[in-house]
């Protein structure tokens, strides 16, 4: 079943200590470990074999469904195609998350291809975690692609994390809004070395009255780089917010391409963008409570990623 | 007995002068002073703008290096003291423009200023100091904060320090009239109950009227020290011209 490296990945990608309650798949080197189903959410692989189908039944609420994936196979590069069908008025949590241990030279990486249809009046939180870690130098991919497609009056959380380890991240995050449906998507990156990490979102406000707001937050640190592209694409009376904030360690580099296109007279578009050092006042600010320069640099960067 | 709290020697700070034109020449900010504040007394320190006040105070923290001279704190020379060091030592500092933070809260601000995240003892903190509601402690210390809330704030984690000298840069600037009162009264028990040595930069009269000692700050020089009733005069002559010797009655700034 699940090994100590295992419960390690699980614990830091998707916060369990071992199989959760509730629906649940996890998936392992490319193959299926466990799965559970409950009354109101249903888990089944594709036709293909080449990834899962989640149906959750309309108005299931306060349920959550477990889809961790974790590697620890050496030269494996595994990509699945995952389909979530949010039933109407129902409030569910989605916890995805990929953990990869590289013991070797050989490089392990992952891509997720999730595709959300969420029905109407339905709301989700989504959350996913990637990290990465292990002794072994091998590179270590993960590229993760969101579809959501939002219906009339829903709702979508979507908290998006890597938390580290991961050398290259090629992400790309879509999504199209009905109307008076509501996007929420928090980013946050950090990266470390020679890491690389580019993210790619569009999102597409098409209903009336919908709402959309992108925040990213991304710490590089030595000499890694992150490229940051949001597009807002206003196609009706709508509102849209953009807020990129990036922090350079050491010799990190950063470029952020936030773009606003209100292709309706009454679109509302906004953005703010920000790349640069830990501002000096908050590390004087923190010092003059007694912490040292590299606390207050932990402390100010942890509350920027939290 | 009279007990040495702070003890600043010779000092002085200058900065490179950007409007000199050889680019080599120092502008003295702070210049030569000396003097000494004593255990559980309250200070105002107060002048015209651009006298040294808050590069003093900041001299003081070791936020400015100082160019020349010497600070002993309870006779310890502090000089080279960083701020984390002077911070632990007992000294601390309330900014005039408080740093905002996204992602941290006044929970967490608090927490590191006292170092506990016990629930009944930062509330039991923020009771002391009175003026920021209960409800403040979620709150994140961003730039959606008003003036006067952050300013409550940055009061807060002065005191929740439990230091043996508070210096508080400006504390009233953004705070509405109604707070001015309590915050007076908070520094006075502090004082009274801690035995703080209190330090504020403040052009306030009611802070002027709370000081045992008025240290008045001109050009870089004290150019007096004593009650708030023999400063008078002075303040009221300064005030004519808080920028720069009016040489000249062309220059419009000395009639504000």
């Amino acid at each position: 079943m699940l090994d100590a490296l295992d419960k390690n990945l699980l614990r830091t990608v998707a916060d369990l200590e071992g199989i959760p309650k509730g629906a649940y798949n996890i998936r392992k080197n490319g193959k299926l470990l466990a799965r559970e189903v409950s009354a109101n959410i249903n888990i089944e692989t594709n036709v293909e074999g080449t990834g899962i189908i989640v149906t959750i039944k309309p108005g299931t609420v306060n349920e959550s469904v477990h889809i961790p994936v974790i590697l620890s196979q050496a030269g494996l590069y595994d990509v699945v195609y995952n389909h979530f069908i949010v039933g109407e008025g129902s409030d569910v949590t989605i916890i995805a998350g990929c953990g990869i241990h590289c013991g070797g030279l050989d490089p392990e990486g992952h891509a997720g291809i999730h595709e959300f249809h969420i029905g109407r009046k339905a709301k989700v939180t989504y959350v996913e975690k990637h990290f990465a870690t292990g002794p072994g130098r091998g590179k270590r991919t993960l590229n993760p692609t969101t579809k959501i497609f939002l219906a009339e009056g829903s709702q979508a959380e979507m908290e998006l994390t890597q938390i580290g380890g991961v050398d290259e991240a090629n992400r790309t995050n879509e999504a199209t809004l009905g109307p008076n449906s509501v996007l929420l998507v928090t980013e946050r990156v950090m990266t470390d070395g020679d890491q690389r990490a580019v993210s790619k979102n569009e999102i597409i406000l098409s209903g009336e009255n919908s709402r959309a707001n992108m925040i990213s937050r991304s710490v590089m640190k030595g000499n890694s780089k992150q490229t940051f592209y949001a597009t807002m694409d206003a196609l009706a009376k709508c509102f849209g917010h953009i807020e990129c904030d990036a922090i350079i360690i050491d010799n990190g580099t950063n470029e952020t391409v936030p773009a606003l296109k209100a292709r309706h007279p009454d679109a509302e578009l906004t953005h703010e963008a920000s790349i640069g050092k830990i501002a000096s006042d908050q590390l004087t600010k923190l010092m003059s409570l007694g912490l040292t320069y590299d606390e207050a640099v932990n402390r100010i960067i942890q509350g920027f990623l939290r | 007995m009279r007990l040495n709290m702070l003890d600043i020697k010779d000092l002085f700070f200058s900065v490179p002068d950007r409007d000199a034109s050889d680019g080599g020449s120092m502008r003295t900010i702070i210049n030569g002073i000396n003097f000494t504040f004593e255990k559980g007394k309250f200070y105002t320190i107060t002048g015209p703008n651009g006298s040294g006040k808050t590069t003093l105070a900041k001299l003081i923290m070791g936020i400015n290096p100082v160019t020349s001279g010497e600070i002993f704190f309870e006779g310890k020379n502090i000089t080279d003291l960083s701020i984390t060091d002077r911070a632990r030592t007992g000294i601390s500092y309330s900014f005039q423009q408080p740093a905002r933070f996204k992602g941290l809260t006044f929970r967490d601000l608090l927490a590191m200023a006292s170092g506990t995240d016990e629930e009944a003892k930062l509330l039991a903190l923020i009771r002391r100091v009175g003026i920021c509601s209960l409800s403040f402690l979620d709150k994140p210390v961003d730039s959606k904060l008003s003036g006067g809330e952050i300013k409550k704030i940055e009061l807060a984690t002065t005191i929740a320090r439990n230091p043996k000298l508070a210096i508080y840069d400006e504390p009233d600037t953004g705070i509405d009239l109604w707070t001015i009162g309590p915050m007076v009264k908070l520094l006075k028990r502090e004082r009274a109950e801690h035995q703080t040595t209190t330090v504020v930069v403040s052009h306030n009269r009611a802070f002027l009227e709370a000081a045992d000692i008025v240290l008045l700050l001109n050009q870089g020089r004290l150019a007096y020290v004593g009650n708030l009733k023999g400063a008078l005069p002075m303040l009221t002559d300064l005030s004519i011209c808080s920028y720069k010797e009016c040489v000249s009655q062309d220059d419009v700034r000395c009639f504000r």
